[in-house]
């Protein structure tokens, strides 16, 4: 791959183990002053991480990073703002009761004169970076008066005044409306021909071909293409995120799932903020459902609102028939629906209590010695938890250890247990294999798997296609709140799942995708 | 993005033999201390004032008096664990307890209400300003420290407007008889009471399902909720158990002093949060309990009852009091620091 000697920021080899994942292997990219980069891949192909070791978040286990001929070392945020590099995620880093100019001079190097900070000069200066990308509001409004596109400029002009000679911008369109979006794109296009170089990070990737100057495809940890202007269309930026390999024959699948019969659980429509919008979905007694989707698709926020988590705004949520009453979790939990999250940590456990405890705490009243008495029984309960280890064969020296102290996969297999009562009758899993070791998540996989031929419905949420691919008899594909549509049985494919995790930037009437020949049978938003 | 795949390490879990090789002797030296020092220094104490004063301090009356003393404390106390072990605080107890000593001398001199009514009225009361308490916190959100604090003021102005009106009658020796009486082996009262209080709450938070609960709400309430429990309702009750135990506090101290006193229990609020805050750091890493809590009591009241023994100046028991506190919530911080590395 070329290496052009000019270019103002040259990252040569970057590699980044995290455990035993490689996050970023022997990653080589080139930016110019000037130009917009994009950085385009799949969940978790190493966008992010290259962006911590800009950003002296993350440091690398090797590589260089070259700025203007000169080697530098990144091993701190301080360092990344003293090299002009700027960084604007997702949650803006904004103070949100400060007024857009305190924010915009928030830390930045002030202009002093006789010792004393000049503050006529410093607001001259945010005024002027400001200007610069047309912001058309005053500067003395508050931030939480202002809308998130609002807010987008007001970090651009932050970035401004520290003379940042790069800006990366993180899914800047993920939260704005079409017209705000086309200004934004003026705003960054304006910025590169002023000689700054952007790096622009999106799932959107028509967004993406229209603005880059050049990008940069990751799959897996590593580069996998580069272009310049026009010599990507969208198809083959999509075929270089899914790659040509993941292809892999698919495990044999459930052949006895009785479709015909009524759902054992269903969603109808379904839609609540932040991002769910229109979400319907069948869930047939015995198969593992899969729902995929690139992170923000609104996942997670589907399962929280079956599991009462959260207000539904609309459609309805259907379990063996009957219509679930939204909007409280111990009415889902009575009504049979448990819930895997996805932090693991800060959302599942009490660290520093036992294993015996944390399985059973959500089902106490079941392990009362006498079923009018508010006592739990000591008996019962080790009973039950015993029982749960020998069944899912979680490692530890005895249910009373502080759970804490058992590994990933111990303890999600715990918070899995925690849901097996006669009772449950559908399960979400959110990322069920998040930061278990290889063994522990074939174990996790081998469980929900028995779970759904005991006829309990199993839903798994999952960033990793592999997962999906290995795990599910049917998957739904979400994307920006709705479905993108539905694979059954051998339409699944690792490919197809990432395909249609982008489905929705299709353009309404152009062909459905280019890089596959068989058309999509599923329903597309 | 999820490009953080960080896969934990190895599978399998850790035996606690090898975990507790890896720590240093250091450690482990601290993490003694931290459990055991609180009843190390109960013991020194006792120790040293008994070599000091052995036939005033090491004596049945005396220990009797100690324990007679930690009763009212140890029962405020209690109550107060049972907010800390769901995640919040009260402030309020010790104003609850003030007022509520001047109902029940009120209701039952001033109105002529039956004891057996006017006992149970107040700590009704005192369930309800526990449980307004608690919805404060749950329902409207407003933070422990100030909705407490708030509801404690309110409770002040309160109890002034009550004791505005005079008691006529002297308080029926029937009243007072419950702190002075003793009913059993000559023990006090107060002591029994103490006794059955801290047995109740030990249970509730134990062996019963809503404790489990409670334990959980405080532990990691996110997944408390994510585990179906009724997080609020969980935290009303804490707030209105420490509001009965407040109530009953104030109603014994009512009883021992014969009178209905403005602010006379104002002063428990400082005591019971030193005991709790020593007793988490009793046999626990910072966990909230109530054998805990007792053993924070007793250490608090056998070091004023020596201070009085060797005749230490009236200035010096503030000083006392405030280093307990500031030491009982270090060590408890402590505790659980170590505990968590």
């Amino acid at each position: 791959m070329t290496t052009t000697d000019d270019a103002w920021l040259q990252i040569h080899g970057l590699s980044k183990q995290f455990g035993g994942a490689h996050a970023l292997r022997d990653v080589d990219v080139d930016i110019h002053s000037g130009e917009v980069h994009g950085l385009v891949g799949a969940n978790g192909a190493g966008k992010s991480t290259l962006i911590r070791c800009l950003a002296g978040v993350t440091a690398p286990d090797s590589g260089t990073i070259t700025l203007a001929g000169e080697e530098i070392s990144i091993s701190s945020p301080r360092d990344a703002e003293k090299a002009g590099l700027a960084f604007i995620h997702q949650e803006l880093n904004l103070v949100p009761h400060f007024t857009a100019i305190e924010n915009i001079l928030l830390g930045a190097p002030k202009e002093k004169r006789l010792g004393m900070i000049d503050w006529k000069r410093s607001r001259r200066l945010a005024r002027e970076a400001a200007d610069r990308i047309g912001v058309g509001f005053s500067l003395d409004r508050r931030v939480d008066e202002l809308s998130v596109a609002e807010q987008w400029l007001v970090m651009i002009s932050k970035a401004l005044v520290r003379n940042s000679s790069m800006i990366a911008m993180d899914e800047p369109t993920a939260s704005l409306s079409d017209q705000e979006s086309n200004h934004l794109f003026r705003v960054t296009r304006d910025l590169a021909a002023s000689g700054v170089a952007i790096l622009y990070v999106s799932h959107r990737l028509d967004e993406v071909l229209e603005l880059s100057d050049r990008i940069t495809v990751f799959r897996d940890g590593r580069v996998t293409d580069r272009a310049v202007r026009g010599q990507l269309d969208k198809a083959g930026l999509i075929r270089a995120i899914v790659g040509q390999d993941v292809e892999k024959p698919s495990r044999e699948r459930h052949s006895g799932v009785d479709r015909s019969a009524t759902a054992l659980f269903s969603a109808r429509n379904v839609a609540g903020a932040p991002r769910v919008r229109d979400v319907s979905f069948e869930l047939y007694r015995g198969e593992v459902l899969g729902i995929g989707g690139l992170v923000g698709a609104g996942r997670s926020e589907l399962a929280k609102l079956a599991f009462g988590a959260g207000k539904l705004d609309g459609g309805e949520f259907q379990l063996a028939g009957k219509t679930l009453k939204p909007g409280s979790i111990p009415r889902a939990v009575a009504s049979g629906v448990g819930l895997v999250p996805e932090e693991r940590r800060s959302e599942g456990l009490m660290l520093d209590k036992s294993v015996a405890y944390n399985m059973n705490i959500a089902v106490l009243k079941q392990l009362r010695s006498v079923p009018s008495l508010p006592f739990v029984s000591g008996g019962k309960s080790r009973a039950r938890a015993q029982r749960l280890i020998e069944q899912l064969s979680i490692k530890t020296p005895s249910p009373a250890q502080t759970i804490g102290s058992l590994s990933g996969g111990n303890q999600q297999k715990a918070l899995i247990a925690r849901w097996l009562t006669p009772d449950v009758k559908v399960l979400f899993f959110d990322e069920p294999s998040r930061g278990v070791d290889i063994g522990a998540r074939h174990e996790i996989h081998e469980a929900i798997r028995s779970l759904a031929a005991d006829g309990i419905g199993t839903i798994v949420i999952s960033s990793d296609v592999e997962e999906l691919a290995v795990l599910c008899d049917r998957i739904v594909v979400m994307c920006e709140g709705v479905v993108s549509g539905e694979l059954v049985g051998d339409e699944i494919s690792e490919k197809r799942i990432i395909e249609l995790s982008y489905a929705h930037l299709q353009p309404a009437g152009s062909p459905e995708h280019p890089s596959t020949p068989d058309p999509l049978e599923g329903d597309v938003a | 993005m999820s490009t953080t795949v960080a896969p934990a390490g190895p599978a399998q879990s850790v035996p606690p033999a090898d975990q507790k090789q890896r720590k240093s002797s250091k450690r482990v030296a601290l993490v003694i201390l931290s459990r055991y020092g609180t009843l190390i220094g109960l013991g020194l104490m006792i120790i040293g004032f008994t070599i000091k004063a052995p036939t005033t301090f090491l004596t049945l009356p005396n220990f009797l008096n100690i324990l007679n003393q930690s009763s009212l404390t140890a029962i405020i106390a209690a109550g107060l664990t049972m907010t800390l072990v769901v995640g919040e605080f009260d402030l309020s107890i010790g104003y609850v307890a003030s007022f509520a000593g001047l109902l029940v001398v009120g209701f039952i001199a001033r109105d002529g209400m039956p004891v057996l009514v006017g006992v149970p009225l107040v700590l009704l009361i005192g369930a309800v300003i526990g449980a307004t308490n608690g919805i404060l916190v749950t329902k409207v959100r407003i933070n422990a420290v100030i909705a407490t604090l708030g509801v404690g003021t309110v409770l002040v102005g309160l109890g002034f407007a009550y004791s505005a009106f005079p008691i006529a009658a002297g308080v029926p020796q029937e009243f007072i008889q419950i702190a002075l009486s003793r009913l059993i082996f000559g023990v006090p009262n107060p002591i029994f009471i103490m006794l059955i209080v801290l047995a109740i709450l030990w249970v509730v938070l134990n062996k019963t399902d809503l404790g489990q609960k409670m334990q959980a709400v405080g532990g990691n309430i996110e997944a408390a909720r994510l585990s179906g429990i009724r997080v609020d309702r969980v935290k009303i009750f804490a707030f209105a158990t420490a509001g009965v135990c407040a109530a009953i506090t104030g109603t014994l101290l009512s009883s021992t002093l014969g009178s209905g006193t403005l602010a006379a229990a104002d002063g428990y609020l400082l005591d019971a949060f030193a005991a709790v805050f020593l007793g988490s750091a009793t046999l626990r890493d910072g966990e909230f309990h109530i054998v805990g809590t007792l053993v924070g009591v007793l250490i608090i009241a056998v070091g004023f009852n020596g201070l009085s023994i060797f005749g230490a100046p009236t200035w010096f028991q503030p000083i006392f009091k405030g280093a307990i506190l500031i030491l009982a919530v270090g060590l408890s911080t402590l505790a659980r620091r170590y505990a968590k590395e």
